[in-house]
């Protein structure tokens, strides 16, 4: 069973990243806004990331539980350190260079996060801790102290802007708390406590960011702008119907209706090129992926483990299916990529360092 | 346990998801795939209407008027060289001006690229009229911003143009942001939040001839709030009339309740010109003539006030009771100082203080300043206004500057005593606006009421009437009836400086001023003054650059008053 895990998780990651480059080419295609060049690119980055990925599986992850915590500093140093200094594009500050090399904090945040809430979980749920901490001291450790680990770094992207991915951070925090064996009644009352308040975060988002959200509940209300590419990405996708247009002769996205195509609009690439049959295919590998990482989680021997390879597989689904609900509009448009298969050097290698995770995990779970 | 709970969630998300493509792409698929076919969804921005501008009784003083841009939309084009070859002879330009401009300003295929502005009515049908074999030609109603009155008052209203692109940028990818029409200056620009709107736009379907088959979404364009201003389009008719092609300003207020009657600075420019095609031209001339039509004189020109600082001085002299009302000074002509001489223009011979003000004579200021000395002098001048904002409702308005020992210490400079005999005069670094002394002279006449001079009555439904703000200038008994009696002699008085103002049926009274300006230019002229017997009490001030002499400022002060008497407006 294990082997077979294992196997599964290799074969369907190189099949959605072989279907993300050919998605890739055909985006980058007839572009006028980005080269061929970037085709090329993902394709080297996908090389060294399954040499890295196999490099990562035989790693073994305790090695990442002693890490943790210095991680997670560094990963606030780096996220502070591109709200200061960092490189602007399309109005934002996501980029860092270093070395002459640029990535985003924002996507290492994601992974160093996970390790140090899996950390912080696994410890603090010691049998010692049921019976002699009082009540408020129990909430402080299990619910508002990581509450607090993650307000930081969400804060700091969220100045970045970058909403999606802040948002993202809260996903995984839920998830993983809940995982973590909190009581139900906390896990309730922090879910009331969240769609009470968040109407009050409506006055923290930036004119654009509103209307994004506006958009989304009534496209009327911005025809020319986002409300436009909604109906576009939806009309890519739609005319592919069963069988797709055909590789490199999607109308849609060749004849440039989707600026975005190449990162945040991937999949409508797909859709209109490979029809249904696409579509489905994808989201079917990445079902396999989420599959996997599921058996791995009740089978691995430690919490520290199941807490990180849940972190991973929230990661990773949040992920999809927000894309792809963008892409189709049934979320709004909050500019997360999809994983393995957007145009993006730091989100491909930590997805892809996720997937060696995933593998190094499967090795140590307990054999029946 | 929890993991399978969570298993559920996600498969269920899963699931959804599936559930939706297969909708998106089987269900509707063949609707999707028809729109796809021939690109099928245009979009048609529609542009906002501005607030309007009207003057106290109603009279449009900024305007929107229907123009026609020439758009093209490139994903619809089928032959791109014939286009532009119809387009450069229909429009008179040349072709690859044309071409280049149309590949710069295109950001997608479906967004359409104004490739001219604000045509004429008979280009425009011959667009019209051959659209049909270019298809991708498109005519674009649009507003545009047009002041009937052109150049008059030109610098209250100010101009608009084109937001900046920088703001666009932050709303990142996706779509298309029709730009906005924002104000630059004057009250357009003060009050941009009230007069601007909102564009909006629609999304068609359209059929493979183009037509418009069905409406897919719609966003009406908000129109921008009109304002109404205090100002009086006949007061401003008539003093731009009389002050003419002269460099200078003129600016009426009412008495009472400070708003702005009147507000012309001249040169002056044609408003219209930044936004009509026809007139585009001028603007460029604008920017680089050396009479500076576009500086707003009366509240950004700068200059030395002359005699008519005599006034603070004055009252300077009597609140501290250095000297009263019956205090004598002996003019020869001149006062000593080492062996300088500073001059007077006549010798007056011997003055009490009224005399000295309807005469305006250098001498006896001299010695009243050298009495005060500058750190009083100051003091009064920063009481009255000088130095600081109006905060009347334009942007860009001047602070000025009163010279004081202080800031000679922080230059490093000494203060001389000349300097406080310059200053008794209104020279030397002294530098107001015609503005700060209309208030000044406002304040005198309302014996101490400082009133905020603005220019705003309503904004859409709502009186402004809690932006008046007052504050007193409170000064001994008696100050300000004696200055008022001075001011008044000026004009009533034959020997008065601004006698030639003494008009039948009207009370004026006010303060010349002929203050030097550079070595080899004329002086700059002043008078300010308020009257109070038509049936609107006034302030106002007449300033001419360089105009040589007072005597010319009160010769337009009197004709711009007898024709406001003869048009029955005063």
């Amino acid at each position: 069973m294990q082997r077979h895990i294992s196997l599964l998780i290799w074969i369907f990651t190189f099949l959605i990243v072989a279907a993300g480059l050919v998605a890739l080419y055909s985006a980058s295609y007839h572009n006028p806004r980005v080269s061929e060049r970037i085709f090329y690119d993902q394709l080297w980055i996908a090389l060294i990331g399954f040499g890295l990925m196999f490099y990562v599986s035989r790693i073994d992850y305790h090695k990442w539980y002693d890490a943790a915590y210095f991680l997670y500093g560094l990963m606030l140093f780096l996220l502070v350190l591109v709200l200061i200094s960092g490189r602007h594009a399309l109005g934002a500050q996501r980029w860092l260079t270093i070395a002459g090399i640029s990535f985003q904090p924002s996507e290492f945040a994601k992974l160093f996060f996970i390790l140090a809430l899996a950390r912080y979980f696994s410890g603090c749920r010691s049998a010692i801790s049921f019976r002699y901490l009082s009540f408020s001291q129990s909430l402080w450790r299990h619910l508002i102290f990581p509450l607090l680990m993650t307000l930081l770094p969400m804060f700091l992207i969220f100045k970045q802007p970058d909403l999606g991915t802040a948002l993202l951070f809260f996903g995984i925090f839920g998830v993983m708390l809940f995982i973590s064996g909190l009581e139900y009644r906390y896990v309730f009352s922090m879910l009331l406590l969240c769609l009470l308040s968040a109407p009050l975060g409506w006055f923290v988002l930036k004119p654009y960011q509103k209307d994004r959200l506006l958009v989304f509940m009534n496209p009327n209300i911005d025809p020319l702008g986002a409300g436009y590419t909604i109906i576009q990405a939806k009309i890519a996708i739609g005319s592919g119907r069963l069988f797709g247009k055909g590789w490199l002769a999607g109308t849609q996205n060749q004849l440039n209706f989707l600026p975005e195509r190449h990162t945040d609009f991937i999949f409508s690439v797909i859709g209109e090129e490979w029809g249904l049959l696409g579509t489905v295919f994808l989201l079917l590998c990445f079902f396999v992926i989420v599959f996997c990482g599921l058996r791995i989680a009740e089978q691995v021997k430690d919490r520290f483990g199941m807490q990180l390879c849940i972190g991973i597989i929230t990661i990773f689904t949040l992920q999809f299916v927000i894309n792809m609900g963008m892409v189709m509009g049934l979320c709004p448009v909050v500019g997360l990529t999809l994983p393995l298969v957007s145009y993006g050097r730091s989100s491909f290698l930590i997805s892809i360092i996720m997937m060696g995770m995933l593998l190094s995990l499967s090795r140590k779970r307990r054999v029946f | 346990m929890r993991i399978k709970i969570l298993r559920i969630i996600i498969y269920s998300a899963i699931l959804l998801v599936g559930i939706n493509l297969f909708y998106i792409q089987i269900i509707r698929g063949q609707r999707y795939f028809n729109l796809s076919v021939h690109n099928r969804i245009r979009i048609v921005p529609l542009k906002e209407r501005r607030g309007r501008i009207y003057d106290r009784n109603g009279v449009i003083l900024a305007d929107n008027r229907l123009s026609f841009d020439i758009t093209v939309i490139p994903q619809d084009i089928l032959d791109k060289e014939r286009l532009f070859d119809f387009l450069s002879r229909t429009l008179e330009v040349d072709r690859d001006d044309l071409l280049r401009r149309f590949d710069l300003k295109r950001m997608t295929p479906f967004a359409p690229v104004v490739v001219a502005r604000d045509v004429d009515k008979k280009t425009a049908m011959t667009i019209e009229e051959n659209k049909f074999l270019f298809p991708g030609l498109y005519i674009q109603e649009t507003y545009n911003r047009y002041y009937p009155f052109g150049t008059v008052g030109a610098h209250v209203l100010g101009q608009v143009g084109k937001i900046t692109a920088q703001r666009m940028e932050e709303i990142g990818d996706y779509g298309f942001t029709p730009s906005s029409t924002v104000g630059y200056a004057g009250v357009e620009a003060y009050y941009d939040d009230y007069l601007r709107g909102k564009p909006g736009g629609i999304q068609i379907e359209v059929d493979n001839r183009g037509r418009q088959v069905q409406l897919l979404s719609l966003r009406d364009p908000e129109s921008g709030e009109d304002i109404y201003l205090t100002l009086d389009q006949r007061i401003q008719e008539v003093a731009a009339r009389v002050l003419g092609e002269r460099p200078g300003a003129i600016i009426i207020m009412d008495l009472d309740s400070s708003e702005i009657l009147g507000f012309v600075s001249s040169p002056s420019f044609n408003p219209n010109a930044f936004t009509s095609s026809a007139l585009q031209k001028e603007v460029g001339r604008y920017f680089t003539d050396k009479g500076n039509p576009l500086l707003n004189r009366a509240i950004q020109g700068l200059y030395p006030p002359g005699s008519v600082f005599k006034t603070i001085v004055a009252m300077a002299g009597l609140d501290t009771g250095k000297i009263s009302a019956d205090t004598v000074f002996d003019c020869r002509g001149y006062f000593a100082l080492g062996n300088r001489r500073f001059h007077c223009l006549h010798v007056h011979g011997r003055q009490n203080l009224l005399e000295g003000i309807y005469h305006s004579c250098n001498v006896y200021f001299y010695n009243v300043g050298d009495l005060l000395g500058p750190d009083i002098l100051h003091k009064y001048a920063r009481m009255f206004g000088l130095g600081g904002l109006t905060h009347i409702d334009l942007p860009f308005e001047e602070e000025g500057m009163v010279p004081s020992r202080l800031r000679r210490k922080m230059e490093n400079r000494g203060w001389y005593r000349g300097d406080t005999l310059n200053l008794s005069i209104g020279q030397g670094d002294l530098l107001v606006t015609p503005l700060q002394v209309l208030r000044l002279m406002a304040t005198i006449a309302r014996n101490g009421r400082d009133v905020q001079p603005h220019l705003i009555r309503k904004i859409g439904k709502k009186n402004i009437v809690r932006f008046s703000t007052i504050r007193h200038v409170g000064l001994a008994r008696g100050v300000y009836e004696t200055i008022q009696k001075g001011l008044r002699l000026a004009v009533a008085e034959s020997t008065g400086t601004a006698r030639h103002l003494n008009i039948d049926g009207l009370r004026v009274s006010g303060k010349t001023g002929t203050a030097q300006s550079v070595p080899g230019k004329e002086e700059h002229a002043w008078f300010a003054g308020y009257e109070v017997a038509a049936k609107t009490k006034i302030a106002f001030c007449v300033f001419l650059e360089h105009g040589d002499s007072s005597y010319y400022s009160v010769r337009l002060g009197k004709e711009l008053l007898q024709e406001l008497r003869k048009q029955e407006i005063l």
